[in-house]
């Protein structure tokens, strides 16, 4: 009994440092958020309970539904591109070959990168006047007249969009996916070449399945990024046309600080929070069962 | 006698022990009866500012620094705040006790700390100033909340119209007559754009709500309108300007007076487009002098102001910031005294005018250094005209990329919705967003 006392306070002595940490920089901001978000506050005068007002009104907030739903096609359309775009770059440069290497290198630069100044630099090559990529396509004969690639049409800009972090993180996926591919023993690799597997079946029966967990990784880490998108959104079309490329965070930014509605914006994010948490615990559920 | 002796001295003895108790802390809030203001320090010791970043800060650290020059017994130590913190570390050091001297504030941002009652109250400090007699009309409007002043201006920024003589010459018109209404403008910008090319009579930032109330809101001003709701039940979008200058623009973008791509004009290379030498015509700010003679030395351009539907009528936004004093500081005297030395003739001058900044006083625009410098003459003039919108939602009624103001403004310019209804739609959500403040 005594004995059992004893090491149990051995192991809670063991965890109060990772406890202690997630308590003070996890658990008391959230408490507070939660608090935040029953009250309305301004930072600059105090904070009034409302209760929770502030749930209602986001349940109700047609703009917040609308930046919410165009989030989700955001995601849906960007994570299948990042997944397997990534997987195949890395089966491209898995290999230690110099020019592998230096292909990885190229595509992975991108990522050191911050979001901020690679949407600065995609909205000047995005311009009308005078960006690259309208001159190359009106040289190319590809079109006649310069596209208002941001802020003029939904869709356009929201490929324009993802084709800039498509650049930007693509490289990311790539180097997990590699170092995933790598670390396969040689020796599964070549039972799979005396079986007689060739380089489809290699891939799809042996590198895919023993990659799976990777996978998972990479498009958790995808669709998270991709539903707290913001930078990019802010910078290149500032949500337009008439609010129709405006993300959830970026709703959420809004309301907290030029609006300084700290209380509204608390309750968004957490209803985005718990929404966050139900696709990730979906998307994990499912691949479980799939493993199973 | 003893007696009565006894709780005077008591009392006394008991100030006494509260004040030296009170000694060992932070010195007491001044907010006493203050002495006649001066250019100079009240007293010794560093005091310190906050100015946000993203405004002009060549200009604050120049004013900084000739302060501190006449004053090196109580300097100013000024920090940097990122904009977007700067309500947040404000709340928070006002909360801790830990507030600045004195700091800088997006003017249009100052009602409501005003109204929340976060800023010294000045009234009494600095209502008899003759300088704030001319002082920035529109800084002086969002420094007084109910009739109390909190503020006077640090530094301003205004817009005009900028006009390329070059293509003025080009296209017939006299390089020396800047259009002054809408339908002069109107003409003179058809006859740019028919030079070709890529030359454009007129430039509209489609997508960028801030540009559109500092250059397309003077426009509504001159012609007679009002914009913004101020409070709960006020009106917005009053008058016809507001209808005529919406027309104006959805008629210069059908004539193709504007280039196409000016519609994906977020606000990030706003600043940009005049010195390109492509633009007939634009409303800027004062800020485009330097950058368009970096951009294209050889470009010759005129400043005039913007004109409303009336020949000779004008307007112009102000904007900048103001210096105020945040409740807990405890110099308040000595950034009062700050204040004095900012609107003084000698700073107005030998600073700002010397840097061919804009002066905070109208009637401080004469003088040596602009009249060697005719634009900045010129633009000058905006500060008799201009104004701030006043109103404690601006960022969500006008400023936001999200709010009504930017929709309107789109739907007038874009499409073929009529242009009532679109006024309608904007009014209802304006008056819905002031209704909350």
């Amino acid at each position: 009994m005594y004995r059992s006392r004893r090491r149990r306070l051995v192991g809670l002595a063991y965890l109060a440092p990772a406890l202690i940490f997630v308590l003070v920089f996890t658990g008391y901001p959230l408490g507070q958020m939660v608090w935040m978000s029953l009250h309305n506050w301004s930072l600059i005068s105090p904070p009034r309970w409302v209760g929770l007002g502030n749930y209602k009104r986001a349940l109700a907030d047609h703009q917040f539904w609308v930046s919410f739903v165009f989030t989700l096609k955001y995601t849906v359309l960007i994570t299948p591109i990042l997944i397997v775009g990534g997987y195949l770059l890395a089966l491209l440069t898995a290999a230690n070959a110099p020019l592998r290497r230096f292909t990885r290198t190229v595509v992975f630069i991108p990522v050191v990168i911050g979001l901020g100044v690679s949407s600065l630099l995609w909205y000047w090559l995005f311009s009308p006047t005078s960006g690259v990529i309208n001159r190359v396509l009106l040289d190319l004969g590809v079109i006649s007249q310069p596209v208002l690639w941001l802020g003029v049409d939904d869709d356009v800009s929201n490929a324009a969009i993802i084709a800039s972090v498509v650049w930007k993180v693509i490289g990311f996926g790539m180097i997990l996916f590699v170092g995933a591919i790598q670390a396969i023993p040689s020796e599964v690799i070549e039972a799979s070449l005396v079986d007689g597997a060739g380089r489809r079946q290699r891939v799809t029966r042996v590198i895919l399945p023993l990659t799976r967990r990777t996978i998972l990784l990479v498009t958790l880490v995808s669709v998270i990024g991709s539903l707290l998108a913001f930078d990019q959104f802010y910078i290149m079309t500032a949500g337009q046309p008439e609010n129709q490329t405006a993300t959830s965070v970026f709703y959420v930014y809004l309301n907290s600080f030029p609006y300084l509605k700290l209380g509204y914006g608390a309750a968004l994010s957490l209803v985005l929070a718990v929404t966050i948490l139900i696709f990730t615990v979906v998307q994990l559920l499912l691949t479980r069962r799939s493993e199973a | 006698m003893r007696t009565r002796l006894g709780w005077p001295v008591l009392a006394a003895a008991v100030a006494l022990l509260v004040t030296a108790c009170g000694g060992g802390g932070a010195p007491a809030e001044d907010t006493g009866n203050a002495a006649p203001a001066t250019t100079s320090c009240a007293s010794k010791g560093e005091l310190k500012m906050w100015e946000r970043s993203g405004g002009n800060k060549e200009m604050v650290d120049m004013l900084v620094a000739a302060w501190n020059t006449k004053n090196p017994d109580c300097k100013i130590n000024l920090t940097y705040i990122p904009h977007t913190e700067m309500v947040g570390k404000i709340a928070q050091g006002i909360a801790s006790g830990e507030v600045p001297d004195l700091m800088g504030m997006d003017l249009i941002y100052a009602p409501q700390f005003e109204k929340a009652q976060q800023l010294v109250d000045l009234t009494d400090r600095i209502k008899s100033w003759p300088e704030l007699k001319t002082a920035s009309k529109g800084h002086m409007t969002v420094a007084t909340f109910e009739d109390h002043l909190y503020g006077v201006p640090l530094y301003a920024d205004v817009s005009a119209l900028f006009y390329n003589k070059d293509l003025f010459t080009r296209a017939g018109l006299d390089p020396n007559k800047p259009p002054t209404s809408l339908a002069e403008m109107r003409a003179y910008a058809d006859k740019i754009t028919a030079l070709g090319g890529d030359i454009k009579g007129y430039y509209l930032p489609g997508n960028c709500a801030g540009c559109n109330i500092f250059t397309v809101g003077p426009l509504m001003w001159a012609s007679g309108a009002k914009i913004e709701a101020k409070g709960p039940g006020d009106e917005p979008l009053v008058g016809e300007g507001v209808k005529q200058v919406l027309q104006f623009e959805r008629d210069m973008v059908k004539a193709g007076n504007v280039h196409n791509g000016d519609r994906t004009e977020n606000g990030e290379t706003f600043h940009l487009q005049f010195g390109s030498g492509k633009v007939g015509m634009m409303g800027t700010g004062n800020f485009n002098i330097t950058l368009a003679r970096q951009q294209n030395p050889s470009m010759k351009f005129g400043i005039a102001l913007l004109p409303g539907m009336t020949p000779g009528s004008s307007a112009s936004f102000i904007g900048g910031d103001l210096v105020v004093v945040p409740k807990g500081s405890k110099r308040v005297a000595d950034a009062v005294n700050v204040m004095k030395f900012l609107l003084s003739d000698q700073t107005q001058v030998e600073v700002y005018a010397k840097a061919l900044n804009l002066t905070t006083r109208s009637d401080m625009v004469d003088n040596q250094y602009f009249k060697a410098e005719p634009l900045v003459q010129d633009v000058a003039k905006a500060l008799t005209v201009g104004r701030t919108p006043y109103t404690l939602t601006f960022f969500e009624q006008i400023n936001s990329p999200q709010g009504p103001w930017l929709k309107m403004l789109q739907r007038a310019y874009y499409s073929d919705d009529n242009l009532d209804t679109i006024i309608a739609d904007a009014k209802k959500a304006m008056k819905t967003i002031a209704a909350t403040s």
